[in-house]
């Protein structure tokens, strides 16, 4: 991954569609000139053309949502009175089902934190920025640091009952499985794109998968007292 | 197999044109209507419908709490009632000027200004100052309850006292 | 009739009032294709011509301009609602049923508020997925990375103050369970609520605070990082449109 020297010389090609330069591009500063020579067109009106296209048909189709359907308003503010169920926003509604197992050091202040976190680590951490897939090379060393990582963590989930985080994990470990046991080179189709995919990308999936799936329980399958409901049925 | 090769048409030439027009005419036409459209709606969002303020009709009590000859401010909500020998009527006390509550003067028998040195008489006739019109009659009548009712928002052109 | 809109049109554009305004000239060519750009206070934030391969509808799906397109939205029709609501309990609660029921339009700003931050929210994730899946956070753009996550942190935080204006049931339990879930934090959550609420409960100064939040200072907030996740995507070289042409160089 690193170079023996400490600059990149680079000449952009093409005088007549762009101008000539000449760049001495010294350990990995901005911008990095890769792409030799490269069609461009005006931003005006390509860009903004495009860009406000873009921008009236989202803003044609909330107007419509907004002339169709009313934003919810329920009665005063009552201290006394808390409703049943008290929900968070949607977006929230991952992190609330979380309070239904941990406590809210857990899953208020620590996850998300760990959450933020992760996140803003990610372009900084080598696993991200390769593009091979996880299992090319040290396979066997690193299918039994998987298998340990996922038995621990399952049951840590089983101990405290999160079901609802079980269940994508192992979906997401069967599928990182699959990808296991396919080869990058020979395997077609799915399993092949599966093969070739690199941790980074299992892991942020992960998230996806928690995400979405946590937040739709919080939605729909929750009712009074927190209490698990099925949606097209009632209470259970 | 051998076909005519119809030649495409140059952009420049009529057909394509006229074509290409009437969708830059069509866009511009209905960015056009929507921003008028907009405007309109903005115009009408802006303008409330509903008034929190207060009523411009005052009941301003029995005729008898005011003595004869009388000039009676009510600061709350600026009008002279005022009594005569015939009858009643009622003054804006907000001066014609720039907006000030004016006051009565009993010694002097003028209604006064503070703000610029403007000076009505008890018909509301100005007797000196930069106000520009004398003080306006506002509409008076006796309600069923036997109360004068004044309504601020009706100035009377013709000077009609109420007679109790 | 056609003729005579378009000489009119280039009257209009050839008087010298236009002219002193609008300098970049008119024309197809390309000079002034540039200085419509680069003579611009506002769009000369973008370079004066792109990539066509960033162009395309599967190189980005266009979710970072809408996330800034649903911001637009909101800040419009928010400063709109602004003229109605009084910031105080609970004058806020009548406040939103006059915006219901007795301003015109009233009801369809409101919704339209509500939509878009819903909207908003939705497309600043998908925005953030996209970036990843498709790898434009690596060098040199991970600065632009952490920014877009406090971008992310700004707009979530905006929907939650803006949460609790109505004063309605829903909004004023949501912030109270928020609230104490902030109590949460060890060592310093008592504080940080107490900072949150300006006081111990849910109340006159909680709806204050959050209404200043919600109105001034989030959205400076916002726009100052916007510009600057704007600015940087300019420094990075462009919008990342996959360098698999000369993968490996540099790395």
């Amino acid at each position: 991954m690193s170079t023996p020297k400490d600059f990149v010389a680079v000449l952009d090609s093409d005088a007549r569609k762009t101008p000539r330069r000449i760049a001495f591009i010294t350990k990995r500063t901005s911008p990095q000139v890769r792409v030799k020579d490269e069609e461009r067109v005006m931003t005006y009106p390509e860009v903004f053309f495009r860009v406000a296209v873009a921008i009236t048909t989202l803003t044609i189709a909330l107007v419509v949502v907004a002339l169709l359907w009313d934003a919810p308003l329920e009665g005063l503010a009552d201290p006394m009175h808390t409703p049943n169920p008290a929900k968070a926003p949607w977006y929230f509604l991952g992190l609330q089902e979380m309070l239904h197992y941990f406590p809210p050091v857990v899953a208020g202040v620590l996850v998300p934190g760990l959450v933020v976190m992760a996140l803003i680590i990610i372009p900084y951490f080598n696993i991200n920025i390769e593009a091979e897939g996880m299992w090319v090379k040290d396979k066997e060393r690193r299918l039994r640091i998987f298998g340990i990582v996922v038995v621990l963590f399952s049951i840590f989930l089983a101990v405290f009952h999160v079901w609802v985080a079980l269940v994508p994990t192992l979906i997401i470990a069967g599928l990182m499985y699959i990808a296991a046991q396919s080869d990058p080179q020979t395997a077609t189709g799915f399993r092949r794109s599966l093969a070739r995919r690199p941790l980074s990308f299992w892991i942020m999936t992960w998230f996806l998968f928690e995400l979405v799936v946590l937040t739709v329980i919080g939605t729909f399958f929750r009712g009074p007292g927190w209490s698990w409901v099925l949606p097209w049925k009632g209470a259970l | 197999m051998p076909e005519e090769v119809k030649p495409k048409p140059s952009p420049d030439s009529p057909e394509e044109m006229s074509r290409r027009r009437f969708f830059v005419k069509l866009g511009v036409g209905s960015v056009a209507v929507a921003a008028l459209g907009t405007a309109a709606f903005s115009y009408e969002y802006l303008s409330p419908n509903v008034l929190y303020e207060p009523s411009p009709v005052v009941d301003a009590g029995k005729p008898d709490h005011y003595a004869p000859d009388s000039v009676t401010l009510d600061p709350q909500t600026a009008i002279y009632v005022v009594r005569t020998g015939e009858g009643f009527f009622a003054l804006s006390a907000i001066c014609t000027h720039l907006g000030c509550l004016t006051a009565y003067k009993p010694d002097l028998g003028i209604i006064a200004c503070p703000c610029h040195g403007s000076k009505f008489n008890k018909d509301g006739v100005k007797i000196e100052g930069p106000a520009p019109r004398p003080l306006p009659w506002l509409r008076m009548w006796l309600s069923d309850e036997g109360n004068l009712m004044v309504d601020r928002a009706n100035a009377i052109a013709i000077k009609q006292l109420v007679r109790v | 009739m056609a003729n005579t809109l378009d000489q009119l049109v280039d009257q209009v554009r050839e008087n010298r009032i236009w002219r002193s305004i609008f300098r970049s000239g008119t024309g197809d060519s390309n000079l002034h294709k540039s200085l419509f750009v680069q003579q611009n206070v506002f769009l000369h934030l973008f370079s004066i011509k792109a990539r066509k391969r960033t162009l395309e509808f599967s190189a980005t799906w266009y979710l970072g301009a809408l996330t800034f397109g649903t911001f637009m939205i909101l800040v419009v029709t928010g400063v709109l609602l602004m003229l109605y609501y009084h910031p105080s309990a609970p004058q806020a609660y009548a406040d939103m049923k006059d915006l219901q029921y007795v301003v015109s339009s009233g009801v369809f700003l409101r919704n339209l508020h509500r939509w878009s931050a819903h909207a908003m929210v939705f497309l600043v994730f998908a925005h953030m997925f996209k970036v990843f899946y498709r790898g434009a956070y690596r060098t040199p753009r991970e600065f632009n990375w952490v920014i877009g996550v406090v971008l992310l942190l700004v707009t979530l935080l905006l929907s939650y103050t803006g949460y609790l204006l109505p004063w309605d049931q829903l909004a004023y339990w949501a912030v109270t369970v928020g609230s104490n879930i902030a109590s949460a934090v060890p060592l310093m959550g008592a504080k940080i609520r107490f900072l949150m609420l300006g006081g111990t409960a849910v109340n006159a100064n909680a709806l204050l605070r959050f209404y200043v939040l919600h109105c001034v200072i989030l959205p400076l907030t916002a726009f100052l990082f916007i510009a600057v996740h704007f600015w940087r995507i300019r420094k990075d070289g462009g919008i990342y449109a996959g360098d698999h042409a000369s993968e490996g160089s540099n790395q």
